[in-house]
């Protein structure tokens, strides 16, 4: 199930909201469970075996870890644990991705298992790879109830596309939590601005980059639009369903990390992904990066941390090689900037945005690409290699129909609106209209965007298919 | 406290909204069929736990809810409004609106869908006509974005090249242009339909260069109701409605139409009132979509036969060329397959073939059997 969708707003949220708050406390992590199961089955009824199998995994096995602490068999179950995760992962999304690989190169014709990706099995798993080895580590105690650690795996606001929550970061809140309207209110705030984000910004942006995928007229201009269009579409296609997963935790009383601070305002790709997908980010530093020895080691073995984590979050996005170049395209750029390229940098706040932007949106060009071979041939015709002209009729129908659009997208990813909030809530007048204008906003970004849904068709979250 | 009236009405408004509809989408009854749209709205699907285990159920639901969703014509008005309005886009769902016009984007010229246009009227010569001492015709109706999308910046191809790709792939017909004769006021502003009361001298031009004669007196008359056209609806925004009139002679007065789609001849007039109670006005012409009608104008004064393969656009103009002729049979390949005409379509005593096809049709013609 998607949030944006007719049968999410109008029919599991108000059912859940309702069974949420009328049982008695005792209860709730019981209906987030279920509901998280039903969410989840919703889209994948097959699949949600996979699902609950990995959190009984995760929950006995940080039973066990936890009771042989300080002994070589809680490593070893720790082992097990992050084995098997990764097991079913690796099966389910990158198995056929596998034998490809080695049909191709040993000319076998080994027949691909065709198996469907279950829907968000790169987070939940992350999320409980997280949970074992926390335990391991002592972070937290180990979760004696399966039902709480089960909510906390299946909650729906976070389940099929993040963030990627920490199970340290909700520990006390699963035990303990707090309602209280103003929570709520801020939570519904924060799910319209997603709602908004998602469905007036980021699928109008994406219907601009089908039309470019389903024309023959692909001109350089062309190219270069589809690119930006599409670095704004992913960016509010998934920084809105966060603001949504982040709005409806707030509701059920939890806080969930940000996981975009406006990563277009970056003066460095370093600090793009310290701004992108943060929860992610912060995972691979705290399980991968760290562990490894971050940049505690040598030059060589930091350079090869580095190389390390960007393949594997380049192969966490996706099962095929464009996914692979993307991680290491960047693995490569942060290496540069590390060494010599970072000082430079700073000198130029405006040069390194855009020197950041530029090499964003050719990044995402690759990301989007079916495969290494769309990928050279898109970033050809950008500069005019293959490309069927310059300009074009078709690429002005679409400049002229979507630069509102454009300007709109370009503002709205920048701090600007937010600090104008704030510059206006500092007056008192400015107070007042803004407590008027709250409650307004959300009627008319839920009305909004609900005339979008009935009059539009399926529209799903990109990173759903991760 | 001003904080605190700020959360409780944000939250109640919000809770209104979402659970109000909720409510009413599970106790509001099921629509069937969606005016707007001409077309039957999606049922939400029966509740079955084998379907819930395939995942259909909640697929089906998925697709339907849409479609049943409480005040729908108003919420797709909204995202209409707001498409146009607020976000300044070109086109809503390819709908756009221009000089006074609803019209649909037509682009780009898809010159498969010419080639196959081309081969079922080769298909139909070389079974039919190519024996025949019928004369052989081909036009090609522009749509109205020929005269209204490029001059406003929507994206339009070239309708001459258009036609002449056409042309080139029927070299047994003469081509007759009409498209001099026509510019935007010849069109309905809410349908993709020419207006019968701007299209005399099409019908004329036709007529005569098709060897015929043609009286152009016509008594014109107006139907007391709004014409909802095509894009009315599915533009979802809120336009002058256009009028339907239908021209009269004493040929068409006196001819009548027959077909034979349901196996049995039924018979009618040109304008077929009865369809005026219906949703789309223009099936008054020729009853609609029909395969195969024939219309007998006892009143000819030479025994002179048409055979008009056509579409819609056709429907229309029939009526207004029957007093040339003694019998038209009126064919739209879109509803019978080119390989059944042979009991229903008299070609051996046809004087004339014509193909009038639309650019609509043509650059779609997988439509056509």
């Amino acid at each position: 199930m998607l949030f944006s969708s007719i049968s999410f707003l109008y029919f599991f949220l108000p059912a859940v909201l309702i069974l949420y708050f009328i049982v008695p406390k005792v209860l709730k992590n019981s209906v987030l469970l279920i509901s998280g199961l039903v969410f989840y089955a919703w889209g994948e009824p097959r699949y949600v075996v996979i699902m609950v199998i990995s959190i009984l995994v995760g929950y006995v096995f940080g039973l066990l870890i936890e009771k042989f602490r300080g002994k070589k068999l809680s490593k070893v179950f720790m082992i097990l644990s992050v084995c098997t995760d990764l097991g079913l992962l690796l099966y389910f999304k990158y198995v056929d991705f596998f034998i490809d690989n080695i049909n191709n190169v040993t000319g076998l014709s080994i027949p691909l298992l065709r198996i469907m990706l279950p829907i968000g099995i790169s987070f939940y798993t992350f999320q409980i790879l997280s949970y074992t080895v926390d335990v391991y580590r002592g972070d937290v105690p180990a979760q004696k109830n399966p039902v709480t650690l089960g909510a906390y795996i299946t909650m729906f606001p976070q389940l099929i596309a993040g963030p990627i929550v920490r199970y340290s970061d909700v520990e006390r809140e699963l035990r303990e939590r707090k309602h209280t309207l103003q929570k709520i209110y801020e939570g519904i705030i924060r799910f319209c601005v997603g709602f908004g984000k998602k469905i007036l910004i980021a699928n109008a942006l994406g219907e601009l980059c089908d039309n470019f995928k389903n024309t023959d007229e692909k001109t350089v201009l062309f190219y270069w639009l589809y690119a930006i269009a599409f670095s704004l579409h992913i960016y509010f296609d998934f920084s809105g369903y966060s603001d949504m997963a982040i709005g409806l935790g707030k509701i059920f009383g939890f806080t969930f990390m940000e996981n975009f601070n406006y990563p277009y305002i970056s003066k460095s790709v370093t600090e793009f992904w310290r701004r992108w997908h943060m929860s992610l980010g912060q995972w691979f530093r705290d399980y991968v990066y760290i562990p490894l020895g971050g940049n505690r080691v040598s030059l060589l073995k930091h350079l090869r941390n580095i190389f390390v984590v960007w393949f594997l979050t380049g192969f966490w996005h996706g099962a095929d090689w464009n996914f692979i170049v993307w991680g290491l395209y960047f693995a490569v750029l942060l290496t540069l900037e590390k060494l010599w390229l970072g000082k430079y940098l700073k000198k130029s706040k405006v040069l390194s945005r855009v020197y950041v932007l530029f090499l964003i949106v050719i990044s995402f060009v690759i990301f989007n690409a079916a495969g290494m071979g769309e990928a050279m041939q898109y970033i050809g015709g950008m500069f005019g290699i293959g490309a069927t002209g310059f300009a074009g009729a078709e690429w002005l129908y679409n400049l002229k129909s979507y630069a509102l659009m454009f300007i709109i997208a370009a503002i709205g990813a920048t701090p600007v609106p937010k600090l104008l909030v704030a510059k206006i809530k500092e007056t008192k007048a400015g107070d007042i209209a803004l407590s008027v204008l709250s409650p307004v906003f959300a009627v008319v970004i839920i009305i909004l965007c609900t005339a979008y849904l009935v009059d539009g068709s399926f529209n799903p979250f990109l990173y759903f298919r991760f | 406290m001003k904080e605190k009236i700020k959360y409780i009405v944000t939250v109640v408004l919000s809770a209104a909204i979402v659970f109000g509809f909720s409510g009413w989408f599970l106790f509001g009854a099921p629509k069937e069929y969606s005016e707007s749209e001409r077309r039957v709205l999606k049922q939400l699907p029966e509740f079955s736990f084998d379907a819930v285990l395939s995942g259909d159920f909640m697929a089906d639901f998925e697709d339907a809810s849409p479609d049943q969703f409480p005040l729908r014509d108003i919420f797709r008005s909204i995202k209409a409004y707001a498409s146009e309005y607020i976000f300044n886009k070109k086109d809503n769902n390819k709908i756009f609106v221009a000089d006074g016009h609803l019209s649909k984007l037509e682009y780009p010229m898809n010159d498969e869908m010419i080639d196959y246009a081309g081969e079922r009227f080769n298909f139909i010569y070389d079974k039919y006509i190519k024996d025949t001492d019928a004369e052989v015709f081909l036009s090609v109706v522009p749509d109205k974005n020929c005269f209204i999308a490029e001059e406003n910046g929507y994206l339009s191809f070239n309708y001459n090249e258009f036609a002449d790709k056409l042309s080139e792939k029927v070299p047994f017909a003469a081509y007759i242009d009409i498209m001099p004769l026509l510019s935007a006021d010849d069109y309905y502003t809410t349908d993709t339909h020419w207006k019968q009361e701007n299209i005399i001298d099409v019908a004329e031009k036709l007529t005569t260069e098709m060897g015929a004669s043609f009286n152009g007196e016509f008594t014109v008359n107006t139907v007391d109701k709004p014409f909802y056209g095509v894009y009315y609806n599915q533009s979802g925004l809120k336009v002058p409605t256009d009028e339907i009139k239908y021209l009269t002679n004493s040929a068409t007065d006196g001819c009548t139409v027959t077909n034979y789609d349901t196996g049995k001849a039924l018979t009618y007039p040109v304008y077929d009132m009865s369809k005026l109670s219906g949703a789309d006005l223009y099936e008054m012409y020729l009853s609609g979509t029909v395969a195969v009608s024939v219309i007998e104008n006892p009143e000819a004064t030479e025994k002179r036969e048409l055979v008009l393969f056509r579409d819609s656009f056709g429907s229309s103009i029939a009526p207004l060329m029957i007093g040339s002729y003694s019998k038209i049979t009126v064919v739209d390949i879109r509803y019978i397959s080119p390989t059944a005409l042979e009991d229903l379509v008299d070609f051996e005593n046809a004087d004339t073939v014509l193909f009038l096809y639309s650019t609509v049709l043509l650059n779609n013609s997988k439509a056509m059997k």
